[in-house]
This record gives C-alpha cells, sequence and structure tokens, in this order.
C-alpha cells in the first residue's frame, strides 16, 4: 500500500516536472537559445523602467539563459529614441531590442523600416487589454503596462482626506500642494494630459493652475516631491510610487473613480539588430512568467496574464483604466505641449 | 651638447638649406599642430552647427525659416532673457563668494585655510543637479528643512526660503560655479609680492585702501576671466534649472532648447537658436579688452619679491566665519542631506537609526554591473581629456600673449566659443562632425573624450591666459639675446614658472569633465559609459536613495584621485605660498 502510494506520489511529481517547463517554454525555445547563444550578447534600449528593475529583468534573462550577456542602457522615451536614430544615421548596430514609453515613436520607426518583422510565440501570455495595442503587421507589442493613479504622503494627508477622483485635485484646499509632470518631458504625463482633457476639456488645467501645481519633469518626480513633503498629492505611477513605499517611505495611492491611466508601451526588434535571435529569445522572455514575476516583486505591472500581484497594489484586471486611442495620442501630445505651456508659463 | 648634435646633423644638408632652416623659427611647427587641433575640436564642429542653423531639415537646402522660428516667439526671447540675468547673476555671486575668499587664504593669516580649501574642491566637485536636489530639500517653500528650522525658531507661518525662484537658482548655481572665481583670483593673488601692497602702506593707505587700490585691481583680468567663465557655465547649464526653473515657473534658454529636441527634434532650429550665445561671448571679450586695455597687470617678474600674510587680527575670525558660511551653502549643508539619503532605506522617513542601511550602496557598487565600468570610464576620459586640453590652452594663450601669430584674437575667441554652445548642442556637432569616414570617432572612447577637451578647454584657457600674463616677457626675451630658441625658453623658463599653474588647471579641467552630463548624454554608448548620465538616469526615476548613492560615489573617487593627485605633486602645490620658488 506504502509502495504503491509513493509510486503515485513520484509518477504525480515526475509528470509536473515534465509539465512545467513545457507549459511555459513557446515552441523552437532550443533552436532559438541555440542560435541565440552563438551571438553571446544583447543591447536592449528601454524607456519603459528605471535601472533597478531593467537591471533585475536582464539578470534573469541571463539566469534563464545561460551565456547570454544582456546590456541594458535606461534612459527617457526621447533621448532612447535619440540615440536609436543616431545609430540608424551612422549606420551603427548597437541595439537588437527597443522599448519606448512614446508609442508615436513605433510609428515613425515602422513608418522609417528600422524594425524586424517577428511574431513572438509567447503572445498568448498577454493581458487582454493591452492585445489590441500590438502592431497588425507584427512589428511592435506590448511590454510592458504601468497605471498613473493619484499619490499621497500619508504623514500629512489622511486616507479619508485623499482626493478620490482626479477632479478632486482642482479642490482650493490642495493648494500649493499639488505635483505633477511636464508633457514636454514625460510619455506618462502627456498621455495623462491627453486623458484629462478628452474626460473634462482644458478647463481642467486652467482649474489646476488655480491650485499652482508644482511642475517636474517626469512624472517620477512627484514621488520626489511627495517624499518631501514639498507636496502633499500627485498625479504619480504606481510603480515608483509603491517602490519607494516598499522601502518605508510614507507614501500610498488612490485608484481614481473616473479611472486610472493606463499605460501601456511597446517594444521592438531592430531590423539592424547585431543579435537577432538574442533578441526574439529577449522579447519570448518579456512574455515569460518569470520576467513578469520579477516586474511585480519590483511593483510594475505585470503583462503576464498568470502573474499574480503582491498585497498592497490591485490588478490591472480589477482596477478601472482608462486610456486615449493611438491616433489620440499622436494628435493630442503636441497639442497638449503648447496648451500646457500657455496655461502653466513653462 | 643636443643643439651641437643638432647642428652637426643639419650641416651635411646644401649650404643655402642649411642657412635657412637655422633662420627658420622650429616653432612653427607647433603652432601649424595646434591650428589643426583647433579646426579638429572647434571649427568643425561649430561650422556644421553654423551650417544646420540655415538648412532645411528635411530637404537641406539653405533657408532662414529656422532663425524665424527660433526668435518668431516671446516665449521664447523671455528665455533668453532670463538666461541673461541668471549669467550675470551668477557672475557677480560668485564674485562676491570666490573674491574675498581667495584674498583671505591667499594674502591673510586666517585661520582653517586648509578646511576651507577642502570645502571649495568638494563644491567643486558636487555636480550641479546633485546639489540642486539637495537645495530643494533645503529650502522648498512648504517643508525644506531651513524653512522649517525657521518656522521653529520664530513661529512664523511660514519659512522666508524658496528655492524655485531666480534668486534661488542663482543661489545654488553660483554656489557651484564659485570655485573657478576662487582658483582663479587665488592663483592670481599668490604671485603678487607684498612690496607692492609695502609701498602702498609706506604711504600711509591702510589695509582696505591697499587692497582695494592696490591688491584688487592687479588681479582684474583673473576676476573678469572667471567672471566669463561663471556667465558662460550658468547659460549653458540644463540639470539644475531642469530642476528648479520649471516647477519656479520660468524657463532658461536650456530648459527651452529641450523643445526643439522633442519627438520629432528640430536640430536645425536648436542650433539656430545656439548662434546668437556667441555674440554674447565675443561682446564679453571685447568688454574685457577694453576695461584692461592700457594696464599693466605684470606681477610676475625675475626679480623675487617676498608674500607675507597681512595680520588681520580679530578680523580673521570673522573672515574664517564668512568662508564656512559660503561653504556651508555650497557644501556641508548639501551634503548632509546627500549623505542622509545615501544611507537611508527611505529618506522620507527622515533620520533614525533604524533607518539606516548600506544596501543602496552594495547595489550600487556590486548589483549593478555598470557602476564599476562608468566609473573606470570616469576617471580615465576626463584625465585624458583635460591633458588634451591643458596644452592646446597653454599654447595657445601663449601665441596669443607673445603675438607670435597674426588673427591671435580669432585664435583667444575660438578657446572660449566651445563654452557657450550648451553641452546638448555641441554633442549635435560633435555628431555631425564625427560619424562619417575618415573620422568616425562616434562609438568610441575618443568622441567623448575630445567633446569633454572641447567643452572645457575654454576653462583651461582662461586660467592658461591669467598665468602667462603675469609672466614677464623680459624673462624669455633674456633666454633669446643670449641666444636660446622660443621652444627653449618655453622649456626652461615658462614651463617651470608655471607647474603649479599647470596643476592647477588640470585639475580644473578634470573635475568638471567627470561631472559633465549634456554632451555626454547623447554621445556615450554600452561600451562607454559615465558616472554622470547613470546619475542623470536616476534624477528622473524618482529613486533618491540610489541618486545620492551614485552621487557619493562619484564624489568620493574624485576626492581620492584628486587627493592622490596632490601626493604625486608634492603635497602643497595648492597651498604653498611661495610660487616661483
Amino acid at each position: 500500500m506504502m509502495a504503491h502510494y509513493r509510486l503515485v506520489f513520484a509518477i504525480v511529481i515526475s509528470a509536473i516536472l515534465a509539465w512545467v517547463p513545457l507549459a511555459h517554454a513557446f515552441e523552437g525555445e532550443g533552436q532559438l537559445y541555440e542560435a541565440a547563444k552563438k551571438e553571446k550578447e544583447l543591447t536592449w534600449y528601454t524607456a519603459h523602467y528605471g535601472s533597478e528593475t531593467a537591471a533585475a529583468v536582464c539578470s534573469g534573462f541571463e539566469k534563464k539563459y545561460p551565456g547570454i550577456k544582456c546590456n541594458y542602457i535606461r534612459t527617457t522615451a526621447q533621448v532612447a529614441y535619440q540615440r536609436l536614430a543616431q545609430d540608424q544615421k551612422a549606420g551603427l548596430a548597437v541595439a537588437s531590442v527597443i522599448g519606448s514609453t512614446d508609442a508615436s515613436h513605433f510609428g515613425r520607426m515602422k513608418q522609417d523600416g528600422w524594425l524586424l518583422k517577428y511574431r513572438p510565440k509567447s503572445l498568448g501570455e498577454l493581458i487582454e487589454s493591452a492585445v489590441p495595442y500590438n502592431d497588425p503587421d507584427d512589428l511592435f507589442f506590448i511590454t510592458a503596462a504601468g497605471l498613473v493613479v493619484i499619490t499621497y504622503n500619508t504623514s500629512v494627508v489622511k486616507e479619508a482626506e485623499a482626493p478620490k477622483r482626479w477632479t478632486d485635485l482642482l479642490e482650493p484646499r490642495w493648494k500649493g500642494k499639488v505635483s505633477i509632470g511636464h508633457p514636454g518631458f514625460s510619455g506618462y504625463v502627456g498621455t495623462w494630459v491627453v486623458q484629462m482633457r478628452k474626460l473634462y476639456g482644458w478647463d481642467y488645467f486652467k482649474k489646476l493652475e488655480l491650485n499652482k501645481p508644482r511642475i517636474g519633469r517626469s512624472i517620477n518626480d512627484t514621488v520626489t516631491m511627495l517624499n518631501a513633503k514639498e507636496s502633499w498629492v500627485a498625479a504619480g505611477p504606481s510603480a515608483t510610487t509603491l517602490q519607494s513605499r516598499d522601502k518605508g517611505n510614507p507614501l500610498a495611492l488612490v485608484y481614481p473613480e473616473d479611472g486610472a491611466l493606463l499605460m501601456i508601451s511597446p517594444s521592438g526588434i531592430l531590423k539592424n539588430a547585431p543579435a537577432p535571435n538574442a533578441g526574439k529569445l529577449f522579447v519570448e522572455y518579456l512574455f515569460s512568467k518569470e520576467c513578469n514575476e520579477i516586474m511585480v516583486k519590483l511593483r510594475e505591472e505585470s503583462i503576464n496574464k498568470h502573474v499574480k500581484v503582491l498585497p498592497g497594489a490591485r490588478s490591472l484586471a480589477t482596477v478601472k483604466t482608462i486610456r486615449p486611442s493611438y491616433e489620440e495620442i499622436e494628435k493630442g501630445i503636441p497639442e497638449v505641449k503648447e496648451q500646457f505651456r500657455d496655461t502653466f508659463g513653462i | 651638447m643636443r643643439e651641437a648634435v643638432h647642428t652637426r646633423a643639419v650641416a651635411a644638408a646644401p649650404p643655402g638649406y642649411r642657412r635657412r632652416w637655422r633662420q627658420l623659427d622650429k616653432s612653427l611647427f607647433v603652432w601649424i599642430l595646434l591650428i589643426g587641433a583647433l579646426m579638429l575640436l572647434v571649427i568643425n564642429p561649430l561650422a556644421r552647427l553654423l551650417l544646420a542653423s540655415f538648412q532645411d531639415g528635411t530637404t537641406g537646402g539653405l533657408t532662414l525659416q529656422n532663425y524665424l522660428s527660433a526668435y518668431g516667439r516671446w516665449r521664447y526671447l523671455e528665455a533668453l532673457g532670463n538666461s541673461l540675468v541668471l549669467g550675470i547673476s551668477v557672475g557677480a555671486l560668485c564674485t562676491v563668494f570666490g573674491v574675498p575668499m581667495a584674498w583671505a587664504v591667499s594674502r591673510t593669516d586666517m585661520p582653517g585655510k586648509g578646511l576651507v580649501w577642502a570645502a571649495i574642491l568638494g563644491t567643486f566637485i558636487v555636480p550641479s543637479y546633485l546639489g540642486a536636489v539637495a537645495w530643494i530639500l533645503l529650502a522648498g517653500p512648504n517643508a525644506g528643512w531651513l524653512n522649517r528650522v525657521y518656522i521653529g525658531l520664530t513661529g512664523a507661518e511660514a519659512g522666508p526660503f524658496n528655492i524655485y525662484s531666480m534668486p534661488g537658482l542663482v543661489l545654488v548655481v553660483a554656489s557651484y560655479s564659485f570655485p573657478y572665481m576662487f582658483v582663479f583670483t587665488r592663483s592670481a593673488l599668490d604671485l603678487i609680492s607684498s612690496e607692492m601692497e609695502d609701498a602702498a602702506h609706506t604711504l600711509g593707505a591702510g589695509v582696505l585702501r591697499t587692497t582695494l587700490r592696490v591688491t584688487l585691481p592687479l588681479i582684474l583680468p583673473a576676476i573678469m576671466g572667471a567672471f566669463i567663465v561663471a556667465f558662460l557655465e550658468a547659460i549653458a547649464l540644463f540639470g539644475a534649472p531642469a530642476l528648479i526653473a520649471l516647477p519656479g515657473r520660468f524657463q532658461v534658454m536650456t530648459t527651452m532648447l529641450w523643445q526643439f529636441f522633442e519627438f520629432p527634434p528640430k536640430v536645425e532650429i536648436a542650433a539656430a537658436y545656439a548662434m546668437p550665445l556667441l555674440a554674447i561671448t565675443v561682446a564679453l571679450f571685447w568688454l574685457q579688452k577694453k576695461i584692461i586695455a592700457r594696464k599693466g597687470y605684470v606681477s610676475l617678474t625675475g626679480k623675487g619679491g617676498e608674500r607675507r600674510p597681512l595680520r588681520l587680527g580679530r578680523w580673521r575670525w570673522a573672515m574664517l566665519a564668512y568662508c564656512l558660511f559660503v561653504t556651508a551653502l555650497s557644501f556641508f549643508l548639501p551634503m548632509f542631506v546627500i549623505l542622509q539619503a545615501a544611507f537611508a532605506k527611505a529618506w522620507g522617513r527622515g533620520f533614525s537609526l533604524d533607518n539606516l542601511t548600506l544596501r543602496n550602496l552594495r547595489f550600487v557598487l556590486f548589483d549593478q554591473s555598470a557602476t564599476q565600468a562608468a566609473t573606470v570610464h570616469t576617471f580615465v576620459y576626463g584625465a585624458t581629456a583635460s591633458a588634451i586640453a591643458l596644452v592646446l590652452a597653454l599654447s595657445i594663450a601663449y601665441i596669443v600673449q607673445r603675438r607670435l601669430v597674426p588673427f591671435g584674437n580669432a585664435l583667444s575667441f575660438l578657446a572660449m566659443a566651445p563654452f557657450v554652445i550648451p553641452g546638448i548642442v555641441l554633442a549635435i556637432g560633435f555628431y555631425a562632425a564625427y560619424t562619417r569616414p575618415p573620422l568616425a570617432f562616434y562609438g568610441t572612447a575618443w568622441i567623448l573624450i575630445l567633446a569633454f577637451a572641447t567643452r572645457f578647454l575654454p576653462i583651461a584657457y582662461a586660467n592658461s591666459d591669467a598665468a602667462i600674463r603675469s609672466i614677464n616677457p623680459e624673462l624669455e626675451d633674456a633666454v633669446r639675446i643670449l641666444g636660446g630658441s622660443r621652444l627653449m625658453a618655453m622649456r626652461r623658463v615658462v614651463a617651470p614658472l608655471l607647474k603649479r599653474g599647470l596643476a592647477g588647471g588640470f585639475i580644473l579641467v578634470f573635475i568638471p569633465a567627470t561631472r559633465e552630463l549634456s554632451a555626454a548624454i547623447f554621445l556615450y554608448t554600452t561600451r562607454t559609459q559615465v558616472l554622470s548620465v547613470l546619475l542623470f538616469d536616476k534624477s528622473d526615476e524618482g529613486n533618491f536613495e540610489i541618486l545620492a548613492s551614485i552621487g557619493l560615489i562619484l564624489v568620493l573617487g574624485t576626492v581620492a584621485l584628486v587627493l592622490a593627485g596632490f601626493r604625486l605633486v608634492g603635497r602643497d602645490f595648492m597651498l604653498r605660498r611661495n610660487p616661483a620658488a
């Protein structure tokens, strides 16, 4: 009886062990890995996350696929694009994979023929809400997601008093205490401004100006402002804010009732990639469970639908999200930059 | 001996040729080489930039449209005006900060000179964007520490300090530029012998009158040189204005320039927008010439001279207090904030023992593989660039001062011009000039080294110019009269006299090169990453603990290297009282 039980147990275990890698690997992984190993290393330009996260994603890749070195250049979206444009003009092949938070860059890169056509085998793992934003011609695909939410410093604002809706930021009690970023510097902020204009008209920002908001560059500057207590409430990023809170900083976030802004950011493989196979393997890895578990640990949103969030954050599926279309973003961002400068004077 | 061997070698040549060779001033070749170097570093990139400013972005045809777009809006002009106000105010505040300190350290018996010097060195090493972040925490209008202290002491409703303002920006930028003023005026002061002051004393002038009427006028060229450097640095800076001016709701030229690099980038308009700054540089030089024309500033002659510290009596403590006040603003207070953040688990929690950690430093040093390579690159590139800039600057300053070639003023303008071009625009010029064969430097360390050398050539030049100005040509003439060549005069007389100034000049270029950001950010690649870029990437990540840790590594690394340099050259070369000995 005991032996029989053991045998069943062993069969179950080995079945699980055999099934696990199969379930997460994709078709042709072994071949791609062999080809990628010959290329030895790949370079990844990314604007999707902070460098701590980029470092963790790279080292996760090196652990999963030993023998391939992963170099990352983490920078802002504008600089990432500018650098890539320089490389292309100079005929230099440096990066194999590019990730930008400014979706309009991908339209331009597609038009200029810089991107390699590839349909990731792991696309089935992608969260449903991101699928419509993949390129129909398989030149770029969503590999990162983030939220813009209301954030506040818990040592000066009580949970009950915190703003619940975007329009609450216009209340006079926040005068001189609101922090936002600048659409001329940050793709996140630009998209957020486009969305607010869509919801409430430009009037929203005219009223916000009456509260004299503190305007930084990047959306992440709001985290610094809140930590310094220079501002009390902000339109901030969920990931960086939670990351900073995990370290012990007195921060919290509110998912606004009128909708958290969903930012989805594409990646693409470059046509002149010095390591095309490693690039493909890396993109597959970005969809993988391992990679997205690293993301979740560092408070980024998972784009793999099977990965669960850690306590303190809500999974994307349970949050009411809002987002302008590609066309609205592409047309809207240059417009709102001008309007923003007229209203706020910078 | 060497000369003799040389003569014998030449003697083998035909007589006519030999005579002409002997009469030819061999230093000519050096000058040709120098002009070639200036072509490479300054003229070519600037010419490309000038061309771009007249070019249509898509067709490449000639047009004036870029200038119309760059100056056709009130907002753009206002930003230029703000930059001018910023530059002049920074220059003035640097004078107020730097000159009394230099005088105190160089000419008086003030105590604690070593401490003051160390704090100024520290100030110079801290990148201004790092200092700006620290100052936001110190003087933020709502929660800045200084305001909280003020409220605690007086019970007032709000504190008086607001860093998000033009005065706030001027204070921060001046805090990180006044070391130029200090070093320039100090090296000039060190060269003045007490005899001149004694003469004034003998004729009945007091300490104050002597200082104002004799000592200060003698160092006017140095003050003006440093003023120009501070002015130009202030208007070309991007990091600190982005952190302070934007939340303060005003624009300066560099933050405005950023717009032209937004997607899709309009490099041509950016070039046009930057061009008139060259005119300002020209105007400043004209002004400097006008003011110091027809006066003598030679203080270093072959006649020796004694230098005694001035006795300040009780005032020496007041002087020390002033020095410590300025360095508190520029170094001690900001470093305190940075140290707190670098060793904090969560800096928003403030001070407590359970908030201490080494995790940030460990991450930066060991987990983030880029840091180690970037540290090595930063210091190697910085050192190479300063060596190049210094040799070039000294040679140009010498040629111009001794009027060895026609168009000397043009050379001196070229040596100063790179400073006024914002790093980001200079980077574009370099990029345009050196990405294609035959000079394809992009992707190699050389493009960074050459860009750094070019960018800080003006500092090296202003420093060398002041140094050479103070050496009496009689010393070299003595060599020439006794039959020595000009090269010999340079090797045996000028170089030894300048040795100390050289070491100071090297450090003056090396330090800014280690913290240079705006050119580096467009010219580095994975293999040539530097610390300043790493640091800047952190500045918009909202991760101040890590930012402070990288800043700390940059500061400590540079301090260690500079101290090692002191040891190598002689520990006291910065503080020695008798330069010509």
